[in-house]
């Protein structure tokens, strides 16, 4: 859990959810990182705007990477396709520093703010893809054998979030 | 749970800030992960986020900025980089 001790943010962390951690956060990484893609167009890939232009198909990804308009279609391709490798970039670079802090020292550990900001948005990157493949509803789903691991999993990120939110603002 | 509408500032409606960003209601997303967004992100004050939020989770979606098509444009990328469901378009009001 996250908390404020003397003014600084400080992450406490038992062994096991260290290692949960880290392999969530290369899982993130996996998932948002972006693919070499070939380029089409040479002049596209000297001034580095070509990105794709459809939303991805795996939902999980479709809600990191929203369409930036709601009913135009074609501007909707437009701004994706000139911003969302940064966003795969940023989200897997913000992942990165903050699966970094794990590997700092066993136990406790000292957040600088960037290293704050980066937990707090990995954390919701996490869970907005488990939140995603769990079909997280507003009226709540169905907790069953199968999904049960997935949702403690998920309840626990969002008591993480919550201490981490709790500390920045206080 | 009933809350007045935002309403928009006058120099929010100019017509020459003729583009808005909303922000669409999620189950996921936390409302104290949201208030903080609009905070730290536009600057608003507490109260402000706090309305915003409690008008995207009642209404569905709410009205966070406005300005020229390359400002919103900025504002969107910068709310799917926190996790937000942004989009943009033309203010039809």
């Amino acid at each position: 859990m996250f908390k404020r001790q003397w003014g600084k943010i400080i992450l406490k962390l038992e062994s096991f959810e260290t290692e949960v951690l880290d392999q969530l956060f290369d899982q993130m990484i996996a998932l948002v990182e972006v693919e070499q893609m070939p380029y089409e167009d040479p002049l596209e890939r000297l001034v580095g705007i070509s990105g794709p232009i459809a939303k991805p198909t795996d939902p999980a990804l479709a809600r990191l990477f929203p369409d930036g308009y709601h009913d135009d279609s074609e501007a909707a391709a437009d701004f994706r396709r000139y911003t969302e490798h940064d966003l795969r970039n940023n989200k897997a670079m913000k992942a990165r520093i903050a699966q970094a802090c794990l590997h700092q020292w066993p136990g406790k550990r000292e957040l600088s703010a960037d290293q704050a900001n980066a937990w707090l948005l990995s954390l919701n990157d996490m869970r907005l893809a488990l939140g995603t493949r769990l079909n997280v509803t507003e009226e709540g789903t169905e907790r069953d054998a199968e999904n049960e691991p997935g949702f403690e999993l998920y309840d626990w990120l969002t008591y993480l979030q919550g201490t981490l939110i709790d500390s920045l603002q206080r | 749970m009933s809350i007045a509408p935002i309403e928009l500032t006058e120099s929010d409606t100019r017509t020459d800030r003729p583009w808005i960003t909303l922000v669409w209601n999620d189950p996921i997303n936390l409302m104290s992960y949201v208030t903080y967004v609009f905070q730290e992100y536009f600057g608003y004050d507490k109260n402000k986020a706090e309305l915003l939020m409690l008008d995207v989770h009642e209404k569905g979606r709410a009205v966070v900025s406005s300005g020229s098509r390359e400002e919103m444009e900025r504002d969107v990328q910068a709310m799917h980089g926190y996790g937000l469901w942004a989009t943009m378009q033309k203010d039809d009001q």
